[in-house]
């Protein structure tokens, strides 16, 4: 990383070229066809000649990169006596507890429909190397994002400078973020004078300014597109506001009472788990507290490493497709090849396309997130999530691609969009390995449509994150659930009745859509429809989405989902368009700031899922039952299950 | 008729508590229930009963609903909704249950998708009639519904029916009519708030039950009838209240939590017994523990109850918190080496390794007599010898897993399921913004007492209270419930642009609703009303509970209702934004009409020290000690104890762990204190 002198500006990100993390120090200078090319560790150059050197399966024991501020961290100390399981049980359960206790808190302050309604964030403790020593289950995009997240952002404060009271915001989704509107609080906890960690919170501010109300521009091409961009700055400093920052950041955004109510929210969550977790360290000791950490992380790890034990070795690739980035109509892939040596795995997106000129590219963060949200789908849930558990996973993500964004790069919609495509291609990629273990792919769209405009019944700008998300993918023994959000996140949908009270439209329906489940042994869930009908008002509206192309892929035989789609009528009409027919969009999925004119309609549809194992083996009391319910149609039983009444 | 009857049908055991108002006397027994019908156990125990002539009272908790619906028996339902809706309750609200579990398969709502039907009508977010409903197609539909014969109750939500229910009411009045033998349940009536799938899924839930439940408690009044008990009953209700027979079939969503209310209602009897205004109680059996807290002598209510995860009922209940920890709960060793403690039972069969009924798990019980803390000679009063070598041998076996000495490991059994039970009581307490300094634990259930020294100290909670007869204690609350009506609407109103006209016309028709449900019920006196409402910020999604205390909203008037709401935001989150807007979302009231109480017999003074009956040589975390054991029935009232110490009783043991003090109340509680050097 390449600052101006004055320290003010990055003046380059500096990436390692072969697994994309931000090199901070000298890094190690290597050429590769007659260019030099800057790696983070000796490991990287290693693993880019064998990738190179090999179209099959090797081994290369992973060593995890070794951040700067880990040189200058206090050494564990050496252990007189085994871990104190107690201890450990009490204390993890307990820093789980808080941060439980920081996400109601949220949950129940906050302003914005997508942290209050949807639970777009996640809460967590991390010690002063970076490491998520706790989290609760919130948002799993963002508890897979955290450790990288905080890892970077450590880097770049100096610790020194820390007082108590502090708090420090953070957004940069090039410095181990995921995208704008994810905003990170860090809160120093402190005892006798001495750092011991932070506490931590993500979630998702709906408008932050940019080229459309709610951030998910379709069509953006630059970063500055998407909202504001903020490094990582002290919102308070000593429990006092910075009163500058927050002015510059409520002229930024459109809703500024909305956003000032979801920062207040995030500012009283930290506080709550600073002071929690302060008695707690008060209660037992710097030494016993520090020391459990370290036990919990190192349990995580050797519960992690038992499980990738069972699976054998190998190399184990998968791919996707993402139909379009909103500006140019063609597809880019999203490739994976795992390689399991002994008990750790190495996951490589090396095969992936290049960077997309429109918003589709994930972060580092989002792509590293991703694998370890695929992984623990298939390893045993009760494992502490922390950052132990990820010390036998190694991401190698390479820069300038649509799994690594370069900076200027746009991105909004690889935390919602991308991010599922690779969690689902890490859990297929896996199916070759653990077939029983895995799933055909979901949905793996949020839908993501954006609107805002000027509300008629009071003087305030209003604007809106709404999340739809379809089935899930058939999986073994059972049919895939309909209707559940995209692996990334843990949203719940806007009821009608609060949607409506908000927001000038009226929703005509939200029903299933039958036959959208692919078919299969266990058939893919269903995704479901609604149209909303603009009733006073202009209302301006951009979406990031997929799958109105590419269907939701299936496993062993299975049938895809089926697709989504945004089409719309005008007052007046009775023709459903598409956005690309009606606006003259490049993309119906991604798009930025269409009118909606009162009397519109836009009908959103959400995919299904895809389906599981032959279709010919599906139980034939499921069918009929399926038949019964609607959840398939007559015809389409006939046709895909070959369906007869006795 | 100057006896109580309270009963609790279980699914083993049907529990009797009876209060004889002359002599002040409780009698607590038990009686095997059938559990194909559950009258039979109660007229089995009625017979145990000399003085069942002079019972003037007989107060029943029943599982008839909670069964139902767990069980997934009740009536086979037809929902009616506005047109475009009638899939909400399959599509629900699109999270998921837990994390990284693929293996998790979405519940289904009570009602099939091929007996879901819409109407076209629409009331917009204004309370406006959009498109009007069509009797005309009412009726047909229910026609529709008459040549379906498996269908035996109809659940009708139409959007918005809570700002204008004049469609759902049209509605009722027309199925009423077409079809007179089918139960029929609109949201207006169940759950008038607003999120229309919580209101479904709760409206969809008392329509599958009104047919079950409305036939059982007929043959309960008939059964009860003919074997010549001719007192009223009432059913306990999930607020902690009490309905008539009649009206409970007729609301049987009330009647979902009935049982496990007791031992809130017996705190709170506590909490009044004792003057104690933040009282959080802890009730561990052999396989669970609840937790719930009783503030300003008020039960705490939830609105988040789930027949099963994602299948909400949104009534006002007493809010239980309930974990897998209790005396039979296993401690096992997980994947990674560390101790686990439960959620897994080895139940009352085969029970804890030293029940010696071939159970071979380490229990909490097995620790606890490892420790010294359980008497083996004394525990069920000496009914049940215990097998202290079984629990040595199978705490034994779990020592050598982790390397340990036997009793170390039982220390560590027993700390791991406290610090589970402080996980439930950091849930009811700090999770809510409650300090748990300012409450004092009310421990009963057989098992609790063991534990209490010990979660005061966890905790920082400053008193506790052992009740009389712990293990029996909650089924005292049955006995103490007074009936009651909770009444909510959904109505937004902010404050930038308040209309007091509105709000008191709100209030007022929840005020008379309350009471014309009580009189129905025959209760015209001393009937307390509450008002509440639900607030927040504008923007906000979750609102604050706040005491209405106006007698009318007026323009004048509600610049401190706007003021108390700030510092109510202070209060809970530690912040507030003075100046933002503030919205009214849900008003609330309850009636309750008071009845007379039982009160407890006093204890006989002594000033003289209490003796201990032995001495113990007994396990702590900082190492054994001897330490006295005394004898509960001997001791009196006026005497103390100082921990460490053992004070045994007949279903129960209570530790008083070094640092704390027990004092014994006049009603014989026993009261534990901490003390300086704690």
């Amino acid at each position: 990383m390449r600052f101006s002198e004055n320290g003010f500006y990055i003046a380059k990100y500096v990436k390692c070229a072969n697994c994309g993390m931000l090199v901070y120090g000298a890094g190690v200078e290597k050429p590769l066809q007659g260019k030099i090319q800057i790696y983070c560790s000796d490991w990287c150059v290693e693993w880019a000649r064998l990738r190179a050197t090999h179209d099959g399966f090797f081994r290369l024991p992973i060593v995890q990169p070794k951040p700067a501020i880990e040189a200058t961290a206090r050494p564990n100390r050496p252990r007189a006596s085994p871990p104190d399981m107690v201890m450990m049980n009490i204390l993890d359960s307990t820093m789980v507890s808080i941060c439980r206790e920081m996400g109601i808190l949220l949950m129940k302050t906050s302003y914005s429909t997508i942290f209050n309604e949807g639970l777009d964030f996640t809460c967590a403790l991390a010690d002063t190397k970076g490491d998520m020593i706790a989290c609760a289950e919130f948002c799993p995009t963002m508890i897979g994002g955290m450790p990288l997240l905080i890892k970077t952002c450590a880097q770049e404060i100096p610790f020194e400078t820390l007082e108590e009271g502090d708090i420090i915001l953070h957004n940069d989704p090039y410095r181990g973020g995921l995208h704008c509107p994810e905003h990170t609080f860090f809160k120093p906890f402190f005892v006798e004078g001495e750092l011991i960690g932070f506490a931590v919170c993500i979630g998702h501010i709906a408008e932050i300014g940019g080229m459309v109300p709610g951030a998910f521009c379709g069509e953006a091409t630059e970063i500055f597109h998407e909202g504001m961009r903020i490094p990582p700055v002290k919102i308070q400093k000593r429990g006092r506001d910075v009163e500058e920052v927050w002015k510059l950041l409520l002229a930024n955004c459109r809703t500024p009472r909305q956003n000032y109510g979801d920062l207040r929210a995030m500012i009283g969550c930290v506080n709550l788990g600073v002071s929690r977790i302060t008695e707690i360290v008060n209660k037992y000791g710097k030494a016993v507290f520090n020391r459990t950490c370290e036990d919990l992380m190192d349990y995580s790890e050797r519960r992690m490493r038992a499980e990738l034990a069972g699976f054998a070795d190998g190399k184990y690739g998968f791919s996707d497709v993402i139909e379009n980035d909103g500006i140019e109509a063609k597809p880019y892939t999203v490739a994976i090849d795992i390689y399991v040596q002994g008990d750790e795995i190495v996951a490589d997106y090396d095969r992936s396309s290049v960077q997309a000129k429109g918003p589709i590219n994930a972060t580092l963060g989002v792509a590293t997130g991703a694998v370890y949200n695929g992984i623990l789908h298939i390893t045993d849930p009760s494992i502490p999530k922390n950052s132990g558990a990820f010390r036998p996973i190694r991401v190698v993500s390479p820069p300038g691609r649509v799994t690594n964004v370069d900076y200027p790069g746009p991105l909004v919609a690889g935390n919602t969009e991308t991010h599922p495509r690779l969690a689902n291609i890490t859990i297929g990629a896996m199916g070759a390995c653990v077939p029983q273990r895995v799933m055909a792919s979901e949905s793996c769209t949020g839908t993501n449509f954006v609107f805002g405009g000027n509300h008629p019944d009071h003087e305030e700008y209003f604007a809106c994150y709404d999340i739809m998300s379809g089935g899930w993918g058939g999986r073994y023994g059972h049919d895939g659930n309909d209707c559940v959000i995209a692996i990334n996140g843990n949203c719940r949908f806007n009821p009608t009745e609060v949607f409506e009270t908000r927001f000038p439209f009226r929703v005509e329906n939200c029903e299933l859509v039958p036959d959208s489940g692919g078919a299969g042994r266990w058939r893919g869930g269903l995704g479901y429809r609604r149209t909303l009908l603009a009733t006073a008002v202009p209302i301006t509206g951009s979406q990031c989405s997929d799958r109105h192309e590419v269907k939701p892929w299936p496993i062993f035989g299975g049938a895809p989902g089926g697709n989504g789609a945004t089409l719309i009528r005008k007052a007046g009409s009775s023709e459903w368009k598409t956005v690309r027919e009606l606006y003259g969009k490049i993309s119906s999925s991604k798009y930025a700031n269409i009118t909606i004119e009162p009397g519109d309609r836009i009908m959103l549809t959400a995919p299904g899922g895809g389906g599981y194992g032959d279709p010919s083996a599906r139980d034939r009391a499921a069918i009929a039952e399926d038949v019964k319910e609607g959840y398939v149609s007559r015809e389409a039983a006939i046709k895909r299950y070959a369906f007869s009444e006795e | 008729m100057r006896n109580v009857l309270g009963v609790d049908v279980g699914g083993t055991f049907t529990d009797f508590v009876a209060y004889d108002a002359e002599t002040r006397k409780v009698s607590v027994w038990k009686e095997l229930s059938t559990p194909a019908d559950p009258v039979t156990g109660i007229i089995a125990g009625l017979a145990r009963y000399e003085d069942r002539q002079s019972v003037g009272n007989l107060r029943i908790g029943t599982t008839v609903a909670t069964n139902a619906v767990l069980e997934r028996k009740g009536a086979v339902v037809a929902y009616v909704t506005t047109k475009g809706f009638r899939d909400v309750p399959f599509i629900q609200r699109g999270n998921r249950k837990a994390h990284y579990d693929m293996s998790w398969v979405k519940p289904k709502p009570l009602v099939k998708r091929r007996h879901c039907f819409e109407l076209d009508e629409r009331i917009d977010a204004y309370g406006r009639v959009v498109t009007p409903l069509d009797e005309a197609q009412v009726r047909r539909l229910a026609k529709e519904i008459a040549a379906m014969p498996e269908i035996e109750a109809v659940a009708v939500c139409l959007l918005f029916c809570y700002l204008n229910p004049e469609h759902e009411l049209r509605t009722r009045e027309i199925l009423a009519d077409e079809l007179p033998d089918k139960a029929l349940s609109i949201s207006y009536d169940v759950l008038p708030k607003w999120k229309e799938y919580e209101r479904a899924s709760t409206t969809i839930a008392d329509a599958y039950l009104k047919p079950v439940v409305g036939r059982q408690l007929k043959a309960m009044r008939g059964k009860l009838n003919s074997a010549g008990v001719k007192a009223p009953a009432v059913i306990i209700t999930s607020n902690g209240g009490e309905m008539t027979l009649e009206a409970a079939a007729d609301a049987p969503v009330q009647m979902l939590l009935s049982g496990p209310t007791g031992g809130v209602i017996a705190g709170r009897f506590v909490a009044e017994d004792l003057g104690i205004e933040r009282l959080v109680t802890i009730d561990m059996g052999g396989t669970s523990t609840d937790v719930s807290t009783v503030i300003g002598k008020k039960e705490s209510f939830t609105t988040a109850f789930e027949i099963e995860w994602g299948v909400p009922i949104q009534i006002p209940m007493i809010d239980i918190r309930t974990i897998g920890a209790g005396g039979g709960s296993i401690a096992w060793i997980d994947k990674g080496g560390m101790l686990q403690v439960g959620p897994q039972s080895a139940g009352a069969t085969p029970g804890p390794a030293c029940y010696g009924q071939g159970g071979g798990d380490a229990t909490v019980t097995d620790a606890n007599l490892v420790l010294g803390r359980i008497n083996p000679e004394n525990f069920l009063g000496g009914r049940m010898k215990l097998d202290k070598a079984a629990a040595h041998s199978a705490i034994a076996k779990l020592a050598g897993s982790l390397g340990q000495e036997i009793e170390e490991a039982a220390l560590a059994i027993v700390r791991i399921v406290d610090n589970n039970m402080v996980g439930a009581l950091r849930s009811v307490l700090m999770e809510r913004g409650l300090d748990p300094r300012d409450f004092t634990l009310c421990a009963f259930g057989g098992a609790t007492p063991l534990h209490a020294s010990a979660l005061m100290r966890e905790m920082g909670i400053p008193r506790a209270v052992v009740p009389i007869h712990p293990a029996q204690f909650s089924a005292y609350g049955f006995i103490m419930t007074n009936p009651r009506v909770d009444r909510q609407r959904t109505a937004q109103l902010v404050s930038t642009r308040f209309d007091a006209e509105r709000a008191n016309r709100i209030v007022d028709q929840l005020v008379a609703e309350s009471l014309a449900e009580l009189r129905a019920q025959g209760y015209k006196q001393d009937i307390e009303v509450h008002r509440a409402l639900e607030m927040r910020y504008l923007g906000q999604n979750y609102e604050l509970e706040l005491p209405l205390t106006l007698e009318r909203f007026a323009a004048g008037t509600t610049a401190k209702l706007w003021e108390s709401f700030h510092e109510a935001h202070q209060a809970r989150f530690g912040f507030s934004t003075p100046g933002e807007i503030i919205e009214i979302v849900n008003f609330m009231v309850t009636a309750v009409a008071r009845t007379a109480k039982p009160a407890l017999a006093e204890i006989s003074v002594s000033d003289s020290p209490a003796e201990p009956k032995e001495s113990r040589f007994v396990w702590f975390i900082d190492g054994p000690r001897t330490i006295p054991v005394f004898e509960r029935a001997h001791l009196r009232s006026g005497q103390s104890v100082a921990g460490p110490a053992l004070i045994e009783e007949d279903a129960s043991v209570t530790v008083l762990e070094k640092g704390h003090r027990l004092a014994i109340h006049r009603h014989g509680h026993l009261i534990i204190d901490a003390t300086q050097e704690a």
